[in-house]
């Protein structure tokens, strides 16, 4: 859990959503307070919080969150930027539909690959700095907008703007410094949707800029490149502000980070090993695909979308836009929620109906969306359409935390980059080539969310079951220790490595659903470790 | 907050659909009279390959009635120029598609000027403007009634839309003193993050030593 020690993959750790309980506090006695420590919030004895305190900026914790979030967001912003402006930009530089969907693929496609290494850069540079040093260093290629004269500079300065998502590794990371593993799932979902939320920012942000500026004066096809000015200096800003303001652990900086591990480091090449041959992780590869995918891809072509079908002014088309995007407020730790509900009554096939349904019903509203003829009707199936995808989102990191305990980190890096790679399949595949009109692609884009969602059916735990199989019969595969527990081998747990796994499997056993609950832990007793 | 965000798209949305069409839904390019209108063009540079500069080169455009005499020449109340593209410049580009619904159709987006009809010979020397994006172009004149309504139209190329055409060179955009901000502001990122790299790295050593 943002492990300082550098283990393999913690920096994903606390990256996925709801653990046991939406917590805004920790409630166990178990997690000791220490009372010595001269915090503004509660601390544990590590002197992470234990209370997430929303609006406090408490050094140094909720200093962190909200430094951590809005750095997260100001890159969303900047990788979408380009995306309202598209009417203009497109006459500009002469582009076809080719290049607008090609940029678009490219704007998302750089950061799968940064946001792998972007691990290891926390891991080595503590999370203040890789957020600074990506923030900072991806500032010129923001600004770098105003050089661009045809479609090839178009798509290559959008490709490298893109890779400034790996901010969402450092922002992740960074929580799971300061935060107690207890509620670290809350305050990730909640720094994850409102760092999203930049996609949606962005959409009212840059035409309004443009036009402000256009009426002072500039011309059309100066404006926007003028225009790209403010979210590079909100990268310059957000830099400054994470290196002056921010620091990486409770007590300081990296310091610490030098001590000796007390756990054994995991190596690399095992856990992978694990990740990758664990079936559940390609099907979340492939659900996250299809969910912040197509959140992504529709960032990308929504304003245009509604700027050209509907005859809409640039800034209507970008309001319309951004409410897309900014769903992500609540709708994202409320799929999270709903995940936790259903799971206190039914368990694991609780979360796997629940992420079902939502997703599935998130591509059926895209279907509406692509097939709406009149602005009313598209709006309305648009704003339906985001609260499905965005909830979706928050349900899968809901039921990830279970598909491993080893292999955690790897299996959340590998799910988001499965989002990003989605994302570009789908703008490949329904927006940039002439075969379909943008309202087809729509149309098509909602049918294969929803064929691309049935997977869910095939997860499968032997303790758990699935939608619609029962767990095991077999009584010793159907324990969670055995499930978590195979992940290691006999010389490993002879060396005792395991103990972690038998700890998570004991407090997931609530995965179970309401007859586990009731008959093995009582109600208000919150796992320990996670 | 969903309630609230739902709400208020919505009051937006019928905000907005108060002020826009009306019955033109229907209107279709193919039943406007054609040819009612002669027009020609002829822009300041000619000549094979010649590609005219936006926001520097002009065109002369002139426009009267047809020698053949126009049978819904009493409702012409209005006539309104504009620049069309040429279909080599919609390849590729469905935001410019053609559409018969006139409402739907993006042929023509650029406005040249709206005159009162006159039987008289018109002719206006346009300066292509600034925001002309790159592309093969010709005019065309919609003859409007009163109620706002196409009825008529000429233009200044064939029906197939393959003579008369004349190419235009957008601006590019780009100042000078917009690319040297741009440089600026990016080495004061680069600079800033490495000063405070190199500044931190430095009280480290010395705290380490003491």
């Amino acid at each position: 859990m943002g492990d300082p020690t550098g283990e393999p993959g913690s920096s994903m750790h606390g990256v996925t959503g709801r653990e046991q309980s939406f917590a805004f506090s920790v409630a166990s006695p178990i997690v000791h307070t220490d009372k010595t420590a001269k915090f503004d919030l509660p601390v544990d004895t590590e002197h992470k919080a234990t209370v997430f305190k929303l609006f406090s900026f408490s050094k140094p914790h909720m200093r962190t969150f909200h430094l951590s979030w809005i750095s997260f967001s100001t890159c969303f912003v900047s990788t979408f930027a380009a995306a309202p402006l598209v009417p203009i930009i497109r006459e500009n530089l002469n582009l076809t539909k080719q290049d607008i969907g090609n940029a678009g693929v490219a704007s998302v496609s750089g950061s799968i690959f940064s946001r792998l290494v972007m691990g290891a850069v926390c891991d080595l540079l503590g999370p203040r700095y890789g957020c600074a040093f990506l923030v900072m260093l991806s500032a010129p290629t923001v600004f770098s907008m105003s050089f661009v004269s045809g479609a090839a500079g178009f798509i290559t300065v959008r490709f490298m703007i893109g890779f400034c998502l790996a901010t969402f590794v450092s922002c992740q990371y960074w929580m799971s410094t300061m935060f107690n593993s207890q509620i670290i799932g809350l305050v990730n979902g909640t720094a994850a949707g409102w760092g999203n939320m930049g996609g949606g920012i962005t959409q009212l942000l840059m035409p309004v800029v443009y036009e402000i500026i256009r009426r002072a004066g500039a011309s059309a096809f100066t404006a926007w490149r003028i225009a790209f000015f403010v979210p590079g200096w909100l990268h310059i800003i957000m830099g400054i502000l994470v290196l002056t303001l921010g620091q990486d652990l409770p007590d300081g900086n990296r310091a610490a980070l030098e001590k000796a591990g007390e756990v054994a480091k995991d190596k690399f090449g095992k856990i992978m090993w694990y990740a990758v041959t664990n079936y559940r992780t390609w099907i979340f590869v492939l659900l996250y695909g299809y969910s912040m995918g197509v959140e992504l891809s529709t960032d990308n072509v929504i304003a245009e979308y509604f700027f050209d079908r509907f005859h809409l002014k640039l800034h209507t088309a970008g309001l319309i836009a951004a409410c897309f995007g900014m769903a992500n407020f609540f709708a994202r730790p409320a799929g999270g929620w709903a995940s936790d509900f259903s799971a206190k009554y039914f368990g694991m096939r609780g979360r796997l109906w629940t992420l079902w349904i939502i997703q599935t019903a998130g591509g059926l509203f895209c279907v509406w969306l692509g097939r709406a003829n009149t602005l009313v009707t598209a709006v309305v199936a648009m704003v339906l359409f985001s609260l499905g995808a965005q909830a979706a989102c928050g349900a899968t990191f809901a039921i990830v935390p279970f598909v491993s305990r080893r292999a955690l980190g790897i299996i959340s890096g590998l799910t988001g980059a499965g989002g990003n790679f989605g994302s570009g399949l789908t703008q490949l595949l329904f927006f940039s080539t002439n075969q379909f009109t943008t309202e087809e692609g729509l149309t098509w884009m909602g049918v294969m969310i929803v064929g691309c969602t049935l997977p869910v059916a095939f997860i499968h735990f032997p303790q758990w079951g699935s939608m619609f199989l029962p767990p095991s019969k077999d009584p010793v595969k159907s324990t969670e220790e055995h499930y978590y527990a195979s992940e290691w081998t006999e010389q490993e747990k002879q060396k005792n490595m395991h103990q972690g796994s038998l700890r998570f499997a004991e407090n997931a056993k609530s995965e179970g659903g309401r007859r586990v609950r009731s008959a093995a832990t009582p109600p208000d007793s919150t796992p320990n470790n996670v | 907050m969903a309630i609230q965000k739902i709400l208020f798209a919505s009051l937006l949305i019928c905000s907005l659909i108060q002020s826009s069409h009306g019955a033109e839904k229907e209107r279709l390019f193919s039943e406007l009279e054609k040819g009612s209108l002669e027009v020609t063009t002829k822009p300041s540079r000619e000549g094979a390959g010649v590609v005219l500069d936006a926001g520097i080169d002009k065109i002369s455009i002139t426009w009267k009635l047809s020698s053949t005499g126009s049978k819904k020449e009493a409702e012409f109340k209005t006539i309104k120029v504009k620049l069309c593209y040429a279909p080599p410049s919609q390849v590729d580009r469905p935001w410019r598609k053609t559409h018969d619904e006139l409402f739907k159709d993006k042929t023509c987006p650029h406005k040249i000027v709206a005159r009162p009809y006159d039987k008289t010979t018109q002719s206006i020397d346009w300066i292509l403007e600034r925001d002309i994006p790159t592309g093969t172009y010709f005019v065309r004149a919609y003859a409007v009634d009163e109620h706002d309504h196409e009825v008529a139209f000429g233009q200044s190329t064939n029906e197939a839309k393959t003579t008369s055409l004349f190419s235009v060179q957008a601006i590019s955009g780009r100042h000078k003193s917009l690319d040297i901000a741009s440089v600026c502001f990016s080495v004061f990122s680069v600079l800033a993050l490495l000063v405070f790299f190199v500044n931190e790295k430095r009280k480290a050593k010395i705290e380490q030593s003491k």
